[in-house]
Protein backbone atom coordinates (compact mmCIF):
# COMPACT_ATOMS: atom_id res chain seq x y z
CA UNK A 1 0.00 0.00 0.00
CA UNK A 2 1.47 3.29 -0.93
CA UNK A 3 1.37 5.91 1.36
CA UNK A 4 3.54 9.06 -0.07
CA UNK A 5 5.59 9.53 -3.38
CA UNK A 6 8.29 11.88 -3.26
CA UNK A 7 9.78 13.16 -6.53
CA UNK A 8 12.10 15.20 -5.48
CA UNK A 9 14.58 12.95 -4.69
CA UNK A 10 17.05 11.34 -6.67
CA UNK A 11 14.46 8.61 -7.15
CA UNK A 12 11.29 8.02 -7.27
CA UNK A 13 10.24 7.18 -3.48
CA UNK A 14 7.30 5.17 -2.39
CA UNK A 15 6.93 4.20 0.92
CA UNK A 16 5.16 0.56 1.51
CA UNK A 17 3.68 -1.11 4.71
CA UNK A 18 4.76 -4.69 5.28
CA UNK A 19 2.75 -6.75 8.43
CA UNK A 20 5.42 -9.05 10.28
CA UNK A 21 5.85 -12.07 8.47
CA UNK A 22 4.80 -10.72 4.80
CA UNK A 23 7.13 -11.86 2.07
CA UNK A 24 9.35 -8.51 0.69
CA UNK A 25 11.42 -9.94 -1.72
CA UNK A 26 11.32 -13.68 -3.32
CA UNK A 27 14.80 -15.64 -4.39
CA UNK A 28 14.52 -16.01 -7.98
CA UNK A 29 11.75 -13.35 -9.21
CA UNK A 30 13.46 -10.56 -10.90
CA UNK A 31 13.28 -7.02 -9.83
CA UNK A 32 15.64 -3.84 -9.56
CA UNK A 33 13.94 -1.82 -6.34
CA UNK A 34 16.09 -0.95 -3.35
CA UNK A 35 14.20 -0.94 0.02
CA UNK A 36 15.63 1.12 2.66
CA UNK A 37 13.97 0.17 6.12
CA UNK A 38 12.43 2.86 8.05
CA UNK A 39 10.73 1.26 10.56
CA UNK A 40 10.36 -2.52 11.81
CA UNK A 41 12.97 -5.05 11.06
CA UNK A 42 13.31 -8.23 8.35
CA UNK A 43 15.35 -10.93 7.49
CA UNK A 44 17.53 -11.87 4.71
CA UNK A 45 16.94 -15.85 3.84
CA UNK A 46 18.02 -18.30 1.41
CA UNK A 47 16.83 -21.29 0.44
CA UNK A 48 18.95 -24.85 0.62
CA UNK A 49 17.41 -28.29 0.12
CA UNK A 50 13.49 -27.20 0.75
CA UNK A 51 14.38 -25.00 3.45
CA UNK A 52 14.89 -21.24 4.51
CA UNK A 53 18.71 -21.02 5.92
CA UNK A 54 18.87 -17.26 7.81
CA UNK A 55 21.34 -14.88 6.98
CA UNK A 56 20.57 -12.07 8.59
CA UNK A 57 18.47 -9.11 10.08
CA UNK A 58 18.49 -6.14 9.50
CA UNK A 59 17.15 -3.18 10.83
CA UNK A 60 15.98 0.67 10.42
CA UNK A 61 18.18 2.88 8.18
CA UNK A 62 19.56 -0.23 6.76
CA UNK A 63 19.21 -0.42 2.65
CA UNK A 64 18.46 -3.78 0.92
CA UNK A 65 18.07 -5.25 -2.82
CA UNK A 66 21.26 -3.37 -3.74
CA UNK A 67 23.12 -6.49 -4.93
CA UNK A 68 20.59 -6.87 -8.08
CA UNK A 69 20.84 -3.65 -8.75
CA UNK A 70 24.50 -3.69 -8.25
CA UNK A 71 25.95 -4.63 -11.64
CA UNK A 72 23.70 -7.68 -11.84
CA UNK A 73 20.37 -5.99 -12.97
CA UNK A 74 19.62 -9.03 -15.44
CA UNK A 75 20.05 -11.84 -12.80
CA UNK A 76 17.39 -12.76 -10.30
CA UNK A 77 16.94 -12.10 -6.60
CA UNK A 78 19.99 -13.98 -4.64
CA UNK A 79 17.91 -13.96 -1.21
CA UNK A 80 14.79 -13.43 -0.29
CA UNK A 81 13.48 -10.52 2.57
CA UNK A 82 10.70 -11.24 5.02
CA UNK A 83 8.57 -8.53 7.50
CA UNK A 84 10.24 -10.12 11.08
CA UNK A 85 7.81 -7.05 12.47
CA UNK A 86 5.13 -4.51 11.17
CA UNK A 87 7.70 -2.74 8.74
CA UNK A 88 7.98 0.30 6.50
CA UNK A 89 9.64 0.61 3.85
CA UNK A 90 11.37 2.95 1.26
CA UNK A 91 11.40 1.63 -2.10
CA UNK A 92 13.38 3.70 -4.37
CA UNK A 93 13.42 2.85 -7.99
CA UNK A 94 17.08 3.33 -9.58
CA UNK A 95 16.20 4.12 -12.92
CA UNK A 96 18.58 7.58 -12.55
CA UNK A 97 21.06 5.30 -10.22
CA UNK A 98 21.83 3.27 -13.45
CA UNK A 99 23.12 6.34 -15.24
CA UNK A 100 25.49 7.69 -12.82
CA UNK A 101 26.40 3.82 -11.78
CA UNK A 102 27.01 2.94 -15.74
CA UNK A 103 29.56 6.36 -15.68
CA UNK A 104 31.16 5.90 -12.18
CA UNK A 105 35.37 5.70 -12.10
CA UNK A 106 36.45 2.04 -13.69
CA UNK A 107 38.29 1.78 -10.28
CA UNK A 108 35.08 2.25 -8.53
CA UNK A 109 33.67 -0.43 -10.41
CA UNK A 110 36.60 -2.75 -10.56
CA UNK A 111 36.69 -3.10 -6.68
CA UNK A 112 33.02 -2.74 -5.95
CA UNK A 113 32.55 -5.88 -8.50
CA UNK A 114 35.10 -7.90 -6.03
CA UNK A 115 33.34 -6.88 -2.64
CA UNK A 116 29.91 -7.93 -4.82
CA UNK A 117 31.15 -11.52 -5.64
CA UNK A 118 33.09 -11.85 -2.37
CA UNK A 119 29.32 -11.37 -0.58
CA UNK A 120 27.59 -13.76 -2.89
CA UNK A 121 30.53 -16.53 -2.19
CA UNK A 122 30.26 -15.91 1.23
CA UNK A 123 26.02 -16.15 1.20
CA UNK A 124 27.16 -19.30 -0.61
CA UNK A 125 29.16 -20.49 1.89
CA UNK A 126 27.28 -19.89 4.78
CA UNK A 127 24.20 -22.00 3.50
CA UNK A 128 26.56 -24.65 2.99
CA UNK A 129 27.69 -24.44 6.48
CA UNK A 130 24.69 -24.27 7.99
CA UNK A 131 23.05 -26.96 6.03
CA UNK A 132 26.11 -29.27 6.82
CA UNK A 133 25.93 -28.39 10.59
CA UNK A 134 22.26 -29.29 10.50
CA UNK A 135 23.10 -32.79 8.65
CA UNK A 136 25.03 -33.59 11.02
CA UNK A 137 23.18 -32.89 14.34
CA UNK A 138 20.23 -34.59 12.36
CA UNK A 139 22.58 -37.65 11.67
CA UNK A 140 23.75 -37.45 15.54
CA UNK A 141 20.25 -37.53 16.61
CA UNK A 142 19.31 -40.55 13.81
CA UNK A 143 22.40 -42.47 15.34
CA UNK A 144 21.63 -42.15 19.24
CA UNK A 145 18.59 -40.18 20.39
CA UNK A 146 20.06 -40.12 23.60
CA UNK A 147 22.35 -37.85 22.32
CA UNK A 148 20.94 -34.83 22.04
CA UNK A 149 18.79 -35.60 25.51
CA UNK A 150 22.52 -36.20 27.53
CA UNK A 151 23.89 -32.67 25.69
CA UNK A 152 21.54 -31.27 28.20
CA UNK A 153 21.70 -33.73 30.85
CA UNK A 154 24.01 -32.22 33.89
CA UNK A 155 24.72 -34.40 36.59
CA UNK A 156 24.73 -32.57 40.27
CA UNK A 157 28.34 -32.87 41.24
CA UNK A 158 30.87 -30.94 43.81
CA UNK A 159 34.19 -31.13 42.72
CA UNK A 160 37.58 -29.02 43.10
CA UNK A 161 38.28 -27.19 39.89
CA UNK A 162 41.33 -24.67 39.27
CA UNK A 163 40.64 -22.33 35.95
CA UNK A 164 42.83 -19.33 34.26
CA UNK A 165 41.62 -17.42 31.18
CA UNK A 166 42.46 -19.18 28.49
CA UNK A 167 44.14 -15.15 26.53
CA UNK A 168 46.43 -14.30 29.46
CA UNK A 169 49.87 -15.36 29.33
CA UNK A 170 49.85 -15.24 33.04
CA UNK A 171 50.39 -18.83 35.03
CA UNK A 172 47.74 -17.75 37.65
CA UNK A 173 45.12 -20.89 39.20
CA UNK A 174 42.20 -19.12 40.54
CA UNK A 175 39.82 -21.39 42.49
CA UNK A 176 36.51 -23.23 42.47
CA UNK A 177 33.71 -25.43 42.86
CA UNK A 178 31.97 -27.53 39.57
CA UNK A 179 28.71 -27.69 40.64
CA UNK A 180 27.18 -29.38 37.68
CA UNK A 181 28.22 -31.04 34.68
CA UNK A 182 27.25 -32.27 31.61
CA UNK A 183 28.24 -33.03 27.78
CA UNK A 184 27.73 -29.17 26.80
CA UNK A 185 28.86 -28.00 29.75
CA UNK A 186 29.66 -26.71 33.78
CA UNK A 187 28.37 -24.36 36.21
CA UNK A 188 31.27 -23.41 38.21
CA UNK A 189 31.31 -21.79 41.67
CA UNK A 190 33.84 -19.24 42.31
CA UNK A 191 34.31 -16.24 44.83
CA UNK A 192 33.89 -13.10 43.13
CA UNK A 193 37.04 -11.74 43.75
CA UNK A 194 38.29 -13.86 41.00
CA UNK A 195 35.91 -11.33 38.67
CA UNK A 196 37.72 -8.52 40.57
CA UNK A 197 41.30 -9.61 39.16
CA UNK A 198 40.25 -11.21 35.80
CA UNK A 199 37.67 -10.48 32.85
CA UNK A 200 34.47 -12.34 34.05
CA UNK A 201 31.90 -11.56 31.52
CA UNK A 202 29.67 -13.82 28.41
CA UNK A 203 32.42 -14.83 26.25
CA UNK A 204 35.48 -14.73 27.61
CA UNK A 205 37.51 -18.30 27.32
CA UNK A 206 39.16 -19.99 30.38
CA UNK A 207 41.13 -23.05 30.72
CA UNK A 208 39.57 -25.32 33.40
CA UNK A 209 41.26 -28.48 35.44
CA UNK A 210 38.30 -30.29 37.00
CA UNK A 211 39.57 -33.03 39.88
CA UNK A 212 37.43 -36.18 39.63
CA UNK A 213 36.99 -38.54 42.64
CA UNK A 214 39.49 -40.75 40.81
CA UNK A 215 42.16 -37.94 41.21
CA UNK A 216 42.60 -37.53 37.53
CA UNK A 217 42.17 -34.35 35.96
CA UNK A 218 40.09 -33.32 33.37
CA UNK A 219 41.21 -30.12 31.74
CA UNK A 220 38.52 -28.13 29.01
CA UNK A 221 38.43 -24.86 27.08
CA UNK A 222 35.44 -23.24 28.54
CA UNK A 223 32.77 -19.98 27.10
CA UNK A 224 31.04 -18.21 29.87
CA UNK A 225 27.38 -18.01 29.25
CA UNK A 226 25.70 -16.46 32.30
CA UNK A 227 26.81 -15.02 35.62
CA UNK A 228 24.85 -15.01 38.72
CA UNK A 229 26.24 -13.21 41.71
CA UNK A 230 25.27 -14.10 45.01
CA UNK A 231 26.17 -10.70 47.15
CA UNK A 232 26.04 -12.08 50.43
CA UNK A 233 28.22 -15.68 50.35
CA UNK A 234 30.97 -13.34 47.85
CA UNK A 235 30.50 -16.13 45.79
CA UNK A 236 29.55 -16.48 41.81
CA UNK A 237 27.79 -18.84 39.85
CA UNK A 238 29.63 -19.48 36.24
CA UNK A 239 27.56 -21.14 33.78
CA UNK A 240 30.04 -22.31 31.20
CA UNK A 241 29.83 -24.15 28.08
CA UNK A 242 32.74 -26.75 26.51
CA UNK A 243 34.60 -24.89 23.87
CA UNK A 244 37.22 -27.45 23.18
CA UNK A 245 37.64 -30.61 25.24
CA UNK A 246 40.40 -33.29 23.87
CA UNK A 247 38.99 -36.86 22.67
CA UNK A 248 41.38 -38.35 25.73
CA UNK A 249 39.37 -35.91 27.93
CA UNK A 250 35.75 -36.67 26.37
CA UNK A 251 35.82 -39.95 27.20
CA UNK A 252 36.88 -39.36 31.37
CA UNK A 253 33.85 -36.76 31.26
CA UNK A 254 31.73 -39.52 29.13
CA UNK A 255 32.26 -42.31 31.91
CA UNK A 256 32.60 -40.15 34.78
CA UNK A 257 28.44 -38.92 33.20
CA UNK A 258 27.65 -42.87 32.94
CA UNK A 259 24.61 -43.06 35.97
CA UNK B 1 41.65 1.57 -20.76
CA UNK B 2 42.69 -2.02 -20.01
CA UNK B 3 42.02 -3.49 -16.04
CA UNK B 4 46.12 -3.67 -15.88
CA UNK B 5 46.91 -0.12 -16.73
CA UNK B 6 43.75 1.01 -14.86
CA UNK B 7 45.41 -0.19 -12.16
CA UNK B 8 49.06 0.52 -12.67
CA UNK B 9 47.75 4.25 -12.80
CA UNK B 10 46.49 3.67 -9.02
CA UNK B 11 49.87 2.21 -7.62
CA UNK B 12 51.49 4.19 -5.44
CA UNK B 13 54.40 1.60 -3.76
CA UNK B 14 54.41 -2.10 -3.53
CA UNK B 15 55.63 -4.36 -0.53
CA UNK B 16 56.81 -7.72 -0.41
CA UNK B 17 55.92 -10.64 2.34
CA UNK B 18 57.28 -13.83 3.15
CA UNK B 19 54.81 -16.82 3.28
CA UNK B 20 52.91 -16.97 6.23
CA UNK B 21 53.80 -13.03 7.30
CA UNK B 22 50.68 -10.88 7.92
CA UNK B 23 49.78 -7.88 5.45
CA UNK B 24 46.59 -6.71 7.45
CA UNK B 25 46.24 -7.67 10.91
CA UNK B 26 41.83 -8.04 11.77
CA UNK B 27 40.96 -4.95 14.72
CA UNK B 28 43.84 -2.64 13.92
CA UNK B 29 43.06 0.70 12.17
CA UNK B 30 43.72 1.20 8.60
CA UNK B 31 42.57 2.60 5.13
CA UNK B 32 44.64 1.35 2.47
CA UNK B 33 43.04 -0.74 -0.42
CA UNK B 34 45.79 -3.17 -1.40
CA UNK B 35 46.20 -5.45 -4.70
CA UNK B 36 47.34 -8.67 -4.61
CA UNK B 37 49.84 -8.71 -7.64
CA UNK B 38 51.77 -12.20 -7.05
CA UNK B 39 51.46 -15.21 -5.41
CA UNK B 40 48.43 -15.89 -3.29
CA UNK B 41 46.69 -14.82 0.45
CA UNK B 42 44.29 -15.76 3.41
CA UNK B 43 41.61 -13.90 4.83
CA UNK B 44 41.62 -15.38 8.10
CA UNK B 45 38.79 -14.19 11.24
CA UNK B 46 39.43 -14.48 14.97
CA UNK B 47 36.44 -16.90 16.56
CA UNK B 48 36.59 -18.10 20.65
CA UNK B 49 38.32 -21.34 19.20
CA UNK B 50 41.29 -19.56 17.29
CA UNK B 51 41.39 -18.46 13.71
CA UNK B 52 39.35 -19.49 11.35
CA UNK B 53 39.96 -19.54 7.30
CA UNK B 54 37.01 -17.72 5.44
CA UNK B 55 38.49 -17.34 1.85
CA UNK B 56 41.42 -17.47 -0.34
CA UNK B 57 42.71 -14.58 -2.52
CA UNK B 58 44.25 -15.29 -5.78
CA UNK B 59 46.46 -13.02 -7.63
CA UNK B 60 44.62 -9.93 -9.04
CA UNK B 61 42.25 -9.55 -6.06
CA UNK B 62 41.97 -6.51 -4.49
CA UNK B 63 41.31 -6.67 -0.74
CA UNK B 64 40.89 -3.90 2.48
CA UNK B 65 38.40 -1.99 0.22
CA UNK B 66 35.58 -2.56 2.98
CA UNK B 67 37.57 0.35 4.90
CA UNK B 68 36.84 2.64 1.77
CA UNK B 69 33.51 1.56 1.08
CA UNK B 70 31.78 1.54 4.84
CA UNK B 71 33.10 3.68 7.46
CA UNK B 72 36.63 4.87 7.73
CA UNK B 73 37.11 4.66 11.71
CA UNK B 74 36.07 1.07 11.48
CA UNK B 75 38.75 -1.34 12.54
CA UNK B 76 40.13 -4.31 9.73
CA UNK B 77 37.69 -6.97 9.67
CA UNK B 78 39.60 -10.00 8.83
CA UNK B 79 43.59 -10.18 8.80
CA UNK B 80 45.43 -10.95 5.72
CA UNK B 81 48.08 -13.45 5.40
CA UNK B 82 50.19 -14.24 3.07
CA UNK B 83 50.00 -17.57 1.45
CA UNK B 84 52.58 -20.52 1.09
CA UNK B 85 54.58 -18.21 -1.95
CA UNK B 86 56.31 -14.89 -1.41
CA UNK B 87 53.50 -12.03 -2.09
CA UNK B 88 53.77 -9.27 -3.64
CA UNK B 89 50.77 -6.36 -3.10
CA UNK B 90 50.16 -3.27 -5.04
CA UNK B 91 48.79 -0.25 -2.35
CA UNK B 92 46.39 1.92 -4.36
CA UNK B 93 46.63 5.62 -4.05
CA UNK B 94 44.24 6.53 -1.10
CA UNK B 95 43.91 9.85 -1.77
CA UNK B 96 42.87 9.04 -5.26
CA UNK B 97 40.27 6.59 -4.69
CA UNK B 98 38.79 8.56 -1.90
CA UNK B 99 38.33 11.29 -4.25
CA UNK B 100 36.92 9.31 -7.29
CA UNK B 101 34.60 7.72 -4.26
CA UNK B 102 33.15 10.67 -3.08
CA UNK B 103 32.51 12.36 -6.60
CA UNK B 104 30.05 9.95 -6.10
CA UNK B 105 26.17 10.93 -5.13
CA UNK B 106 25.47 10.33 -1.67
CA UNK B 107 22.91 8.08 -2.43
CA UNK B 108 24.96 5.12 -4.32
CA UNK B 109 27.96 5.58 -1.81
CA UNK B 110 24.69 4.12 0.74
CA UNK B 111 25.05 1.37 -1.61
CA UNK B 112 27.97 0.61 -1.38
CA UNK B 113 28.27 1.14 2.66
CA UNK B 114 25.34 -1.37 2.75
CA UNK B 115 27.13 -3.89 0.64
CA UNK B 116 30.92 -3.53 2.96
CA UNK B 117 28.31 -3.60 5.94
CA UNK B 118 26.77 -6.92 4.86
CA UNK B 119 30.00 -8.51 3.51
CA UNK B 120 31.44 -7.49 7.50
CA UNK B 121 28.23 -9.09 8.95
CA UNK B 122 28.74 -12.18 5.92
CA UNK B 123 32.62 -12.98 7.51
CA UNK B 124 31.62 -12.86 10.99
CA UNK B 125 28.93 -15.54 10.40
CA UNK B 126 30.98 -17.65 8.34
CA UNK B 127 33.45 -17.68 11.04
CA UNK B 128 31.12 -18.80 13.45
CA UNK B 129 29.83 -21.35 11.61
CA UNK B 130 32.71 -22.81 10.78
CA UNK B 131 33.43 -23.24 14.36
CA UNK B 132 29.81 -24.64 15.36
CA UNK B 133 30.68 -27.10 12.20
CA UNK B 134 34.06 -28.27 13.44
CA UNK B 135 32.13 -28.24 16.86
CA UNK B 136 29.10 -30.76 15.81
CA UNK B 137 31.12 -33.45 13.07
CA UNK B 138 34.03 -33.81 17.03
CA UNK B 139 30.31 -34.61 18.83
CA UNK B 140 30.57 -37.83 18.20
CA UNK B 141 32.25 -39.77 20.93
Amino acid sequence: MAIKENKNKIFPVVRLSYKKGDLIIKEGDYGISIYRIVEGKVAVTKEAEGKEVFLVDLEPGEIFGEMTFLGRTEEPRNASVRAREDSVLEVWHPSRLLNEYAKMPPIIKFMTDQTLSRLLRMNKLIVELTTREQKIRKEMRKKDPLTSQRRYFRKKVDLVCHYRPARSSEKVRLPGHIMDMGLGGIGLEASVKNAEMYSHVKGDLFIVDIVLPDRKILEMRCNIQEITKNVRSGNMLVGMSINAISPGARKLLGFFLMP
Amino acid sequence: MEKDDLLHAYLASEENYAPGEVIIQEGTKGDWVYLLMEGNARVTKQTSSGSVLVEKLKKGAIFGEVALLGNMRDLRCASVIAGDVPVKVGILDGQQMLRDYESLSPELRLLFKALAKRLRTANDKAAALVVAVNRAENMDY
